[in-house]
């Protein structure tokens, strides 16, 4: 791992069929620090989140996990896989199984623990996301919020080294989205769990983030990079000026 | 009377169309109705004015109407002003134009030559399936074998409900598919032989054609229809809620995950819905040489024991065996296809039973081959 580097991004390109979303993007996130990707909508923040995931192989570029290119061969994804919990924009449960099913999943899949652990630890989980009590619901019979929060528990289950969370407040009431960010700080601070976000809400881009970096549909990358408030107070730059600062933006507009 | 008084009339002798208070879903019918019957008017004109001087309110929809009319009339050649546009009149015109500025993919027009050319692609797509299959096959042939190195990671409890969704829920249908087969077949077979008083013989085709090809064949088909469709269904629909990527982001073997256990559990089905077939397809023989030729069942029963031998019952249940393989192989890689949304599972399912039910049809003929080799000659 060199420099405390634990992702790399190197010049990567990718998108859908024909359609480029990705040109040359190039970025790092160091380990034990929460970094924030932040843009408009469609900008290709879950693309990219792909691409760090190793769900699809980039066109061209690479994408390092602790100092190895996740396609160098299967094998790194493989364990790459198994340091890393993945929040999907969707949530992604099983609609088949129920919360705790759904949460003990990569416990079953992974480790080699009895039935009557695995079900303590997915309770855990649950509990830490408020949905104890719905341990043993359905999906599809939840709520969106409380979908979001069971696939955060799922992500969490094994405490990864390195959590990637897509739009995790999304859907949620302003108090859940609030613990849910001293919940990401506090798993931060106390195991060390290095974290990328994607969200939109600026409280929880200036709660959380050590570093943000935000990219455009229209540059197809990286626009600007630092933290939050050198991005909302020093970029000179129009469209990071007014994510940052949407009413300003506004009124000048009229 | 409606809002607005007349939403439309004619004037300057067909030149100027001049409209109501507004144009609202409420007076769509009658605008569409007005410029039915006075298109032909104007299209005699060159020029038209459309004058919404008097005109308050827009929406949408009836305006796009208007907007289209206007447009079917510059195609033709004339001239069409919208004059004295109220504020949201104007943005809808400008979107409107902006929207229709866009080159519009050209849809390829019928002919002759895009037929051959749909023909040849869809036997491109065929020999691309053919390969995704090929690959995708041995994938699941890997996972299903090192699953059962491994039987503590094998999921059994889903390989069970599979089992009874495949297996058990296809019983009824099968037998009376089956016994239905036997008794059409018995009664065909016996007026044949009648005619030259062989009528004797009717139990040994019977067996044959049951016991050899139709039985398996038949538990193939209504296994495809039912567990290949609902397989590429279930996994198509996984596909589309990001299930199948979590699955893998996990760190979960997707293919020991989904496949491993429905392909177990039809090759644990096949085998006994065949010999099931093949037992009613017997007992519709059995009646019908009953009923249709006066054969005791007994005499019935004493031929069949004479003509068939176990290696045809063990044969069919093992090549049932190959078509579970394939059946789940091709339902699930048919799921696993699916990109996009709840069209493609839809398209994913017709095409899990159509090419299972061509891939099973192809093996059978194959192995069919191979049976006339292994099997001892024939006994009369
Ligand atoms: N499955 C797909 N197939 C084809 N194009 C896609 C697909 N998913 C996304 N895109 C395209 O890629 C671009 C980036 O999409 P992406 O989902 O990464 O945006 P995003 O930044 O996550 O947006 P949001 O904030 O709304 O989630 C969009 O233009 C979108 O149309
Ligand atoms: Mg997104």
């Amino acid at each position: 791992m060199d420099d405390g580097k634990l992702i790399r991004v190197e010049n990567l390109r990718g998108g859908y069929g024909d359609d480029l979303v990705l040109d040359d993007v190039s970025l790092s996130v160091k380990v034990g620090e929460i970094m924030v990707i932040v843009g408009r909508s469609g900008c290709g923040k879950s693309t990219l989140m792909r691409y760090l995931i190793g769900l699809a192989r980039p066109w061209s570029g690479r994408v390092v996990f602790s100092g190895q290119d996740l396609w160098a061969d299967p094998s790194v994804l493989d364990r790459a896989r198994k340091r890393w919990g993945v929040l999907f924009q969707s949530g992604a449960l099983l609609a088949s199984f129920n919360l705790m099913e759904n949460v003990s999943l990569p416990l079953v899949e992974l480790t080699r623990m009895s039935q009557e652990e695995m079900e303590l630890v997915a309770r855990r989980k649950l509990e830490v996301v408020g949905l104890a009590h719905a341990a043993e619901d359905y999906p599809l019979s939840v709520s969106g919020g409380m979908q979001k929060r069971a696939a955060l528990a799922r992500a969490m289950a094994l405490d990864p080294e390195v959590l990637f969370f897509d739009e995790p407040s999304s859907g949620l009431d302003p108090i859940t989205s609030h613990s849910l960010d001293l919940l990401i700080k506090r798993i931060n601070r106390e195991l060390g769990t290095t974290m990328v976000i994607v969200t939109h809400e600026l409280p929880s881009v200036f709660a959380i983030s050590d570093r943000v970096v935000m990219l455009d549909g229209e540059a197809k990358g990286v626009i600007a990079e630092g933290t939050a408030a050198q991005l909302r107070d020093l970029s000179t730059d129009p469209r990071v000026k007014s994510f940052f600062n949407p009413e300003k933006s506004e009124q000048e507009e009229q | 009377m409606e809002r607005g008084g007349v939403p439309v009339r004619l004037e300057s002798q067909g030149s100027k169309v001049v409209f109501g208070k507004s144009l609202s879903s409420d007076n769509e019918k009658r605008l569409r109705a007005f410029f039915d019957s006075a298109f032909e008017v104007l299209s005699k004109r060159r020029e038209v004015v459309f004058d919404f001087s008097s005109c308050r309110s827009m929406e949408t929809a009836p305006t796009a109407m208007v907007y289209n009319v206007s447009r079917r009339l510059e195609n033709i050649g004339v001239d069409v002003e919208w004059r004295n546009l109220p504020e949201e009149g104007r943005a809808l015109l400008a979107s409107f134009e902006r929207q229709t500025a866009v080159p519009k993919r050209i849809s390829r027009a019928w002919s002759v030559r895009g037929i051959v050319e749909d023909i040849g692609e869809s036997g491109r797509t065929a020999l691309e399936v053919a390969k995704g299959l090929w690959k995708f096959s041995g994938r699941t042939t890997l996972a299903t074998l090192s699953a059962l190195l491994r039987p503590a990671t094998v999921r059994w409890k889903m390989v069970r409900f599979y089992m009874e969704q495949g297996g058990v829920g296809a019983v009824p249908i099968i037998a009376v598919l089956c016994w239905l087969l036997g008794t059409v077949l018995g009664y065909m077979i016996g007026y044949q032989l009648k005619s030259f008083a062989a009528e004797a013989f009717m139990p040994d085709l019977i067996s044959y054609a049951m016991v050899w090809e139709i039985s398996p064949l038949i538990a193939a088909v209504l296994v495809a229809g039912r567990s290949g469709s609902a397989f590429a269904a279930e996994i198509g629909t996984m596909k589309v809620r990001q299930e199948v990527d979590a699955l893998e982001v996990m760190g979960i073997n997707v293919f020991g995950f989904l496949v491993t256990p429905k392909m177990l559990a039809l090759m644990c089905v096949m085998p006994f819905l065949t010999l099931l077939a093949d037992m009613a397809g017997l007992l519709g023989g059995l009646l019908i040489g009953g009923w249709y030729l006066d054969m005791p069942a007994s005499i019935f029963i004493r031929r069949v024991n004479f003509v068939l031998l176990p290696i045809d019952f063990w044969w069919g249940m093992l090549k049932s065996i190959v078509y579970a393989v394939i059946i789940a192989n091709v339902g699930c890689y048919m799921g696993m296809k699916v990109r996009g949304g709840a069209m493609e599972v839809g398209r994913a399912t017709t095409s899990a039973v159509v090419t299972g039910i061509f891939m099973v049809i192809l093996a059978d003929a194959l192995i069919a081959i191979a049976f006339m080799h292994v099997r001892p000659p024939l006994t009369i």
